[in-house]
């Protein structure tokens, strides 16, 4: 994307001298296995029942033409965040070299605007019972590992991932392997219609994940049962 | 089946409604107090509207300091170095606090009979009264993944809906008064009729819109959430309430009392509805 396209000033992507990091998963080599979601749990010790990336999956099709789909989640670190604009304090911010959307705890008052902002359910709130550490009753997210990748390593999601379903690496950097796969393959974001610019790419995504809701077109009742299943198996 | 689904919270719970409610009491009131300089008909109800609408300040300031998961850290949202000008709640908080301070000049003045600052200071709070509302409603409106919320008509709703609870609050404050009641009758009416049609609008444009909105359109209009938002919402507090206020009934005082406690029901049922509705089926994606 040229510069000219930028249609907010707090766009980076195509900025020359500004790094745009950007995460390429690549569904047909998703396994399913979870360890992405084990490995960002070990790497931020992150409370039961909520996650920064998590792996649903889907069982499409009738018998015997069935397929289990699997779409890794995480928050897309959009180039124009409309949880950065929801905030009244700036808890929440992007980081301009490297695009990064964090979060600054000490001064998250715990509206939970961000958490109204975001299309993609990325955030949640870190519960009040953690007794180890004062980070407690405050918006939490993904960090696409910001302390990793400013160290030079990739995020404990990727460096885990079994089958390289996940690729990491700066878009704005055309010699760069995600600028490589989001060239040469068709990609999707997930609810691009919202504009808010996601940098999480996905290749061959399934459209029944990957649209709104359709499971409640047909069973509201299974999921109000599968949710207060969920509630009560993994709440803390 | 056999799918793993996670299932996300809803960001704002039922408390917010219940702040939306009394905020909007509130600006309804401080309004009515304000018409009571140019409305002879009114003047019972300036002292009573005023003071009412400073406790439902208080109250509601509360309810919104207690609502955040860090309430000290309330102090932030005021600190000029932390503002975010791009969020409505920044703006609505230095509202709230702007709103606060000449409701205590204007309760001043009202003690002490200053009728020219106390005619000044009530347009003052008038006019930040009616950006309660309407950041409330831009508050939602805001968040443009969220199908309802995301309509330009919220903070005209709001406003709407708070001139109705207003005028209704006000209506059992003028108990007795007939010419108060007179006044405030058709206050609650046009106001009520103005809910009714926006809350068309809203619901038509929902129903013929894309797979959110029609999702929502059906959350809001089948089970718990349709008895709430159609019946207690719609029939009971928006209908129910228009018909009776046009009836002969409605001219008397026991019918306006009866439609004014509709219309409260109504408009907490509505904001209710139009708070949770639009988040459920967010929690599925």
């Amino acid at each position: 994307m040229s510069e000219e396209l930028r249609t907010s000033p707090i766009e980076t992507r195509g900025l020359a001298g500004k790094k745009r990091y950007a995460m390429v998963v690549d569904t047909r080599r998703c396994i399913g296995c979870m360890a992405c979601q084990v490995a960002c749990k070990a790497e931020y010790d992150t409370p039961l029942g909520v996650n920064r990336t998590w792996v649903p999956y889907k069982v499409v099709g009738t018998y015997p033409n069935v397929k289990k789909h699997f779409l890794p989640r995480l928050c897309n670190h959009c180039d124009d965040p409309p949880c950065v604009r929801a905030c009244p304090v700036e808890a929440t911010y992007k980081v301009e070299d490297g695009g990064f959307v964090l979060q600054r705890y000490e001064r998250c008052i715990g509206c939970r605007s961000c958490m109204a902002a975001c299309p993609y359910n990325a955030r949640f709130m870190l519960p009040a019972h953690r007794t180890y550490t004062a980070i407690t009753s405050v918006v939490d997210k993904c960090t696409f590992c910001f302390h990793r990748v400013t160290q030079g390593l990739v995020p404990a999601c990727v460096q885990t991932c079994i089958g390289r379903s996940r690729v990491f690496g700066d878009i704005n950097d055309p010699a760069s392997e995600v600028s490589y796969l989001v060239a040469t393959n068709a990609t999707q974001v997930l609810r691009p219609e919202q504009g808010t610019k996601p940098h999480v790419f996905y290749i061959a995504g399934d459209r029944s994940q990957m649209e709104y809701g359709r499971d409640a077109y047909q069973r509201r009742e299974v999921m109000d049962q599968e949710r207060r299943m969920f509630e009560r198996n993994f709440k803390a | 089946m056999g799918d793993y689904v996670v299932f996300h919270d809803v960001s704002w719970h039922a408390s917010y409604a219940v702040y939306f409610f009394v905020i909007g009491i509130c600006a309804g009131l401080s309004f009515f107090s304000f018409l009571s300089w140019h409305k002879p008909s009114l003047r019972p109800v300036r002292e009573k509207s005023a003071y009412l609408s400073f406790v439902l300040l208080a109250v509601a300031g509360l309810l919104l300091i207690s609502d955040l998961s860090q309430p000290l850290r309330f102090l932030h949202v005021l600190n000029p170095a932390y503002l975010n000008f791009t969020s409505p709640l920044a703006w609505g908080s230095l509202n709230i606090v702007t709103f606060g301070l000449a409701s205590v000049a204007y309760l001043f003045m009202l003690r002490k009979g200053d009728e020219k600052w106390g005619r000044t200071l009530a347009w003052v709070t008038a006019l930040l009264a009616l950006g309660l509302p309407i950041y409330t409603g831009y508050d939602l409106t805001a968040h443009q993944s969220r199908p309802v919320w995301n309509t330009p008509v919220i903070p005209v709703l709001f406003v709407a809906l708070a001139v109705a609870s207003g005028s209704a609050v006000a209506s059992l404050l003028a108990m007795g008064n007939e010419a108060a009641r007179n006044m405030l009758r058709l206050y609650l009416l046009w106001s009520t009729a103005a809910v009714a049609v926006i809350l068309v609008s809203i619901l038509g444009t929902t129903n013929y819109g894309g797979s959110a909105e029609e999702l929502t359109f059906i959350v809001l209009t089948t089970k718990t959430m349709g008895a709430i938002f159609i019946g207690l919402g719609i029939v009971a507090g928006t209908a129910a309430p228009i018909a009776m206020l046009l009836a002969p009934f409605g001219r008397r005082q026991a019918g306006l009392m009866f439609a004014a406690l509709l219309v409260l029901v109504g408009s907490a049922a509505l904001r209710y509805a139009l708070l949770m509705g639009p988040q459920y089926v967010q929690t599925l994606y």
